[in-house]
């Protein structure tokens, strides 16, 4: 009987969905709009449907891995559950203070963002530990016990406690949640100590509330998923795309709701990063670009970058200062490093009072649209400018599904910017995308160079819907030699779902400098990790062999206060491995800041650990051979204008799905799938790789002909 | 060029197109220095404080770009660098050298703020030069932090009159063995400056890589045109603000030796697309700290006009250029050598605050009232007990923003010049030997109004079984945050030692003393002034506050009239209509006698 995998991402737009023969490789997706009062209607509607074209009976399915933005949408429309916050006496204002900072500098109309918690709901009792850990004050359980009481009359679902050095010391924390079970078992509980064992108080604190006020939602939507899929005859259970990467089971997501906040971001570095390895590409840029946003992530050594210091909201709450430092809820737990910017196919082009042409923030959306929609759109943005510029058929947009009109993608530049700036309707139009792409390198540039990682050593790969259209662009300028370019790039993020390996991450702050390390303390701590990541894996049936425990440390020089996390050996630590440990840490610093002190005193702060679960990867199908000449995929020719010619010229437009391995595209050319269009600048050349992906590097083209 | 028509190319390879794209790429690169410079420092003040900036100046000295967390920074380089390059010599440059300068009567700020300026040497020419300015936690001096009641500049720490620190790229090994013997944070300092190198080191090197790409010409047409460009979009902006001359004033307590409050008079002249801040009416320097350089003055100047322009605008010269500040020689806007300035921060907020009182009269519909409106400094030193080394600490707190004419103000927050983050207190603990005994909000300090003023904060510190060397140097404890349009004004801040203990004593906003391990340090932060009748606030509002136990019962009854029944949670909106009819007119407004 044939195994199926099922992967489900729900977007803001569209819930796509892929379904992969496991033996075969052979796989089928279905797009349905997204539902956003209850996002497992479309969910199961999208399921349903990509079942019944495939012909695959419900049992066939072995996994179900789904992305979501339940946990992202419950925060942004502050429809989070009610929930109080216990926290040490004297510190009830840690979610009102937060950092005391304003995201935005210059606004004298700033707002902090709301407390996930009001502050009737946060309650304090006597306690108190120090920063070594002993206690200074013992904790008053009769109190605990009054102030649950409490909380129980105010009707509230759940409860988050982070009381101050927990993490070193979690004995007041634990005490105080065997009280809530007692006194109030119904409520959902997550201790700081537990969720995030980790140092400086408002961002534990904020992760922990997080957490707690997801609980009760997620509970409710992971039941509800679970049991409309046996009701449906299938008889895999659910898993969840987390963060950081790596997937979790829904009953674990019940718990950890916090580790789920950026799942759907997540999947296209995830897909990025398995499409590399698959490759050979260990070290790869991922690019993707849709119709509001381009994301840019960074994989290394097959690992996508985690963010430090990430804060989940900031978009809704304060649009201006979208990713500035105080503009959303810090979250500790790990999340993909994504440097998002808003440049997508419906920003708006628009001159300023100073007379310079901008592109964006401000987006045309899907309502009323770009102008070539004709669905009441009439100021300029990207898409109007690919239009005008010959890159996007009017005829074939969205595989023909949508007409656009080139005319009025015309009047727009023309009326909005080309008048003001004295210049022909087609240079505009490149120079709106000349300028796009200036903001998707900076997002390029931010992820790479400012991380120190130099772009020019990786792959980069683009996908969503307007990513193939800008790249070779954008590669252009940060001299990256090699583009890859995935079939279908408009679902390469649900792809990515079904390539995934389980996996749980452990932290505590242990803050020691490194030639004074307890090591029976570090290797219990690891040995602790790597017991409960087992029993974890374990539940969700991984054997043995496909585990893998990774260890790592955060260190830093004593007095910095970034660290930076380095791999350390799997086996039990001894000391002479420290000074290893120590000369890496060397490196990175130099690697990511252009210097280090060697004779510098080294401190840990943190020690980490991942457990994964490996489970097998789904062969990609191979694409037939063919020759080199790729005259069989042809479909017609077209006047293209690219910056490099300044003008136009005619460019042979080719048929994604009739390309065959091997074939050799010269440039200027245009490959066209059913949902993203490829566009090759002159100077570069494609050559159509294994699984259909087009491999875009520098060249004539020449070399390849016979 | 006009307002609203594109901007003549003066370079044939340069149009509009290529022009955006070159100066976003020159923003990226500032932009990344700041961030090497913030993430591998040392000192809490530059790696989450981020009390540094980062700026790119043409071969001429002119400001091209400049990335910066605090606003603090907006004047602090532009005029220093150009006047230190000329008193050192540009042909005394080499490629890869920097010259180190702090010395707050050369164009700088205090001499806490150091600056690096290192020449871009491009095929044997300079073509411009990158800077950076990082606050040291201490630069030695009479206490602990670099603050303390000064007389003269020399009692402030180790003055850096612009001396070649970066040798062909690599730090002078005897300059920095002169430097830390000289400052208590020596560590940190030595992190910083390491640090400081190496920012200015990227910012040269992408520089390079731009004229690589782009050649001399067009780079310097560019920069030409961005000057252009930001120069028109600040006339176009200006030109829609109402005509006129507008004042506003403000007041700072005392100047750390003498009770006599020190006087900030702006005159703000909008004609024609030419602005001006004329502070000349402002007192006369003081012998104590609490003296502003013009730099200093210039930031606080801007401040409220960069507040009140677009917030993509770029900045460099050709805002600079635009804003200009008239503050006469031998006033406290601009003291003359040798004073002391590590005060001047207070002289600066206030400025701010006159500026905007101005403001406030142009635009009523787009100024906030007065915030906490100091900077409010607490430092501390001693000789760690765990340890037994010597250590420094400085940090500044957070107080109430002022109402806004539609919202009210943030609570616990920096406003105008300073976005300081708060040390996490796990890490100040962990680092140092000192236990945060409370922090958290103080209901009922807001200045009361249609719009409330946001609250204060407290933050009680005790010293872990050693002595410390403490000083503060704050403000608004005796002048409020005042209110606007009949909102009340904010509560004073009080900073106090042992404030319910016995030994209590005020130590005032500006004084040094020694705290042991019995000892507690309050400092209680200004609430924020209101804005509108409180009588107008929405009773709704006034019951969140008071559920949230932000507003007292009894003060939602005298000061808003709003009556509230606490069982319930909810208004008693006969009691409250009847109360508000009664008392209709507001009671007189608590300003502060002077």
């Amino acid at each position: 009987m044939p195994q199926y995998r099922l992967g489900v991402d729900i977007g803001g737009t569209f819930t796509d969905v892929v379904l992969m023969n496991l033996g075969t490789g052979e796989f089928r997706t279905a797009k349905v709009a997204t539902t956003p009062q209850d996002l497992s209607t479309g969910f199961l509607h999208a399921m349903e449907r990509v079942v019944v074209e495939a012909a695959v009976t419900p049992g066939e399915v072995a996994q179900i891995i789904h992305a979501t933005t339940v946990a992202t949408n419950a925060i942004i429309e502050n429809k989070v559950a009610r929930s109080a916050f216990i926290t040490t006496r004297g510190f009830r204002d840690i979610l009102e203070i937060q950092r005391q900072i304003r995201p935005t500098l210059y606004d004298l109309f700033f707002d902090k963002p709301p407390s996930l918690i009001p502050r009737y709901l946060c309650y304090e009792v006597t306690e108190r530990v120090t920063a070594e850990g002993e206690v200074l004050q013992p904790l008053d359980e009769d109190e605990v016990r009054q102030v649950v009481r409490q909380i129980k009359q105010e009707a509230v679902e759940a409860i988050a406690v982070c009381f101050l050095h927990s993490y070193i010391t979690p004995a007041h924390e634990r005490r105080t949640g065997e009280i809530v079970k007692a006194e109030f078992p119904e409520a959902y509980l997550t201790l700081s100590s537990e969720i995030n064992p980790e140092f400086r108080e408002y961002f534990r604190a904020s992760t922990t509330v997080i957490n707690a006020v997801l609980m009760p939602l997620v509970a409710r939507y992971v039941d509800k998923l679970q049991k409309e899929i046996s009701a449906r005859g299938f008889k895999s259970g659910l898993h969840v795309m987390q963060s950081g990467g790596g997937l979790m089971t829904g009953e674990v997501a019940r718990d950890k709701p916090a580790a789920m906040v950026e799942s759907g971001p997540a999947a296209g570095v995830i897909a990025a990063s398995s499409l590399g390895t698959l490759l050979g590409y260990p070290n790869v840029i991922s690019f993707d670009m849709g119709g509001t946003t381009a994301k840019a992530g960074l994989v290394e050594r097959g690992r996508p970058k985690l963010a430090v210091n990430y804060e989940v909201g900031s978009a809704a709450i304060s649009p201006d200062a979208h990713g500035k430092k105080g503009s959303g809820y810090p979250l500790q737990t790990p999340v993909i490093d994504l440097v998002e910017i808003g440049a997508g196919g419906g920003s708006i082009a628009w001159i300023d009072t100073g007379g310079a042409l901008r592109v964006g923030p401000q987006s045309a959306g899907a309502d009323p649209g770009p102008a070539c929609y004709m669905a009441g759109g009439t100021l300029p943005t990207i898409t109007d400018a690919n239009v005008v510029l010959g890159r996007i058929d009017p005829d074939y947009f969205l595989g023909g599904e949508i007409k656009l009109d080139r005319k009025a993608a015309e009047k727009a530049i023309e009326e909005h910017c080309a008048r003001t700036l004295d210049k022909d309707v087609a240079t505009t139009a490149a120079g709106i995308v000349e300028i796009a792409n200036a903001h998707m390198i900076r997002a390029l540039r931010i992820v790479s160079v400012e991380r120190g990682y130099d772009p020019r050593e990786y792959v980069l790969i683009a996908f969503g819907g307007a990513g193939p259209m800008h790249v070779n662009g954008i590669v252009k300028e940060l001299e990256i030699p090699t583009v890859i370019v995935p079939l279908n790039p408009g679902i390469t993020s649900a792809l990515g779902l079904l390539m995934t390996d389980l996996r749980h991450d452990y932290v505590v702050t242990y803050i020691c400098r490194v030639d004074r390390l307890d090591l029976d303390k570090v290797n219990r701590v690891y040995r602790d990790f790597t017991a409960q990541g087992r029993s974890l894996l374990t539940q969700e049936n991984v054997k043995e062999a496909d585990m893998l425990f990774s260890k790592f440390m955060d260190i830093r020089y004593v007095g910095q206060s970034y660290e930076r996390t380095i791999p350390v050996p799997s086996k039990e630590i001894a000391i002479k491995d420290m000074g290893e440990i120590a000369a890496l840490f060397h490196k990175e610093h130099e690697r990511a800041y252009g210097h280090c002190a060697p004779n510098e005193p080294v401190e840990v702060a943190n020690l980490k650990l991942s457990a994964t679960g490996i489970i097998p990867k789904p062969k990609l199908k191979d694409l037939k051979r063919g020759e080199s000449t790729p005259e069989a995929a042809l479909l017609t020719t077209r006047q293209v204008y690219f910056s490099e010619t300044e003008g136009f010229v005619e460019c042979s437009v080719y048929d994604r799905y009739k390309l065959r391995q091997g074939n050799a595209i010269k440039s200027p050319a245009i490959v066209e799938d059913k949902d993203a269009t490829t566009v090759i600048h002159p100077g570069y050349q494609v050559e159509v790789g294994r699984y259909g992906n087009l491999i875009l590097t520098p060249g004539s083209g020449e070399t390849t002909k016979p | 060029m006009n307002a609203t028509g594109s901007i003549e190319s003066e370079h044939p390879k340069l149009d509009t197109i290529r022009f955006e794209v070159i100066r976003n790429v020159m923003h990226a690169f500032v932009e990344e220095m700041a961030a090497a410079l913030a993430r591998s420092a040392y000192s809490t003040n530059i790696k989450t404080r981020r009390d540094h900036s980062c700026t790119f100046f043409d071969a001429r000295g002119k400001m091209v770009d400049q990335a910066s967390d605090q606003p603090s920074h907006l004047g602090a380089l532009v005029f220093s660098v150009p006047a230190v390059l000329k008193e050192y010599g540009v042909e005394n440059l080499e490629p890869g050298d920097g010259v180190l300068v702090n010395d707050a009567h050369r164009g700088l700020v205090h001499l806490n703020d150091v600056c690096l300026i290192s020449p871009i040497h491009y095929h044997g020419e300079i073509f411009g030069y990158v800077a950076n300015a990082a606050h040291h936690v201490d630069i030695g001096g009479r206490a602990p932090g670099s603050i303390a009641m000064t007389t003269d500049i020399f009692q402030e720490g180790v003055i850096i009159p612009g001396v070649k620190f970066v040798k062909g790229g690599e730090i002078d090994k005897d300059m920095l063995k002169w430097f830390t013997a000289n400052v208590r944070g020596k560590k940190e300092s030595a992190g910083d400056l390491r640090a400081q190198v190496a920012s200015n080191k990227l910012g040269a090197r992408r520089i390079v890589e731009l004229l690589d790409k782009y050649g001399v010409e067009v780079v310097n047409a560019a920069i030409e045109q961005l000057h252009k460009y930001t120069e028109c979009r600040v006339r176009h902006e200006f030109a829609r603000f109402p005509e006129g001359i507008f004042e506003g004033d403000a007041y700072v307590d005392d100047d750390g030796i003498t009770d006599q409050p020190i006087c900030i008079k702006a005159k703000v002249v909008i004609k024609k697309g030419d602005m001006t801040v004329d502070l000349s009416d402002s007192d006369r320097q003081r012998r104590g700290p609490m003296n502003c350089t013009f730099a200093q003055t210039y930031s606080s100047a801007a401040f409220p006009i960069r507040a009140l322009l677009p917030p993509d605008l770029p900045m460099n010269d050709g805002f600079y250029r635009m804003v200009k500040v008239i503050a006469p020689k031998g006033t406290v806007v601009n003291c003359t050598y040798p004073s002391a300035v590590v005060g001047g921060w207070e002289v600066g907020q206030k400025t701010v605050e006159a500026v905007l009182r101005a403001f406030s009269k142009a635009l009523p519909d787009r100024v906030p009232a007065e915030t906490k409106k100091t900077i409010l400094h607490i430092a501390f030193g001693g000789v760690d007990p765990r340890s037994q080394e010597y250590y420094v600490f400085l940090e500044t707190n957070g107080g109430g923003f002022g109402a806004r004419p539609t919202k009210d103000g943030v609570d616990a927050v920096q406003p105008a010049l300073q976005n300081a983050e708060n040390s996490p207190i796990e890490e100040l603990e962990v680092g140092y030997p000192v236990q945060i005994v409370r922090y958290e909000l103080i209901p009922d300090s807001e200045g009361a109004g249609k719009f409330r003023g946001g609250l204060g904060l407290r933050r009680d510190y005790r010293f872990r079984d050693h002595e410390a060397n403490v000083t503060i140097l704050a403000d608004t404890a005796k002048f409020p945050a005042r209110g606007i349009f009949g909102g009340r004004d904010g509560r004073t801040a009080r900073y106090l030692l042992n404030p319910c203990g016995k030994n209590f004593r005020d130590v005032g906003s500006k004084s040094t003393f020694y705290a042991g391990p019995t000892d507690i340090v309050s400092m209680q932060t200004p609430g924020g002034g209101g804005c509108g009748d409180p009588r107008e606030r929405e009773p709704t509002a006034v019951l969140d506050d008071v559920r949230c136990s932000k507003t007292s019962l009894d003060r939602a009854r005298e000061v808003y009239g709003v009556v509230i029944n606490p069982e319930s949670w909810s208004v008693d909106l006969k009691e409250t209509s009847r109360l508000r009819k009664t008392r209709g007119g507001t009671r007189g407004r608590q300003n502060a006698a002077v």
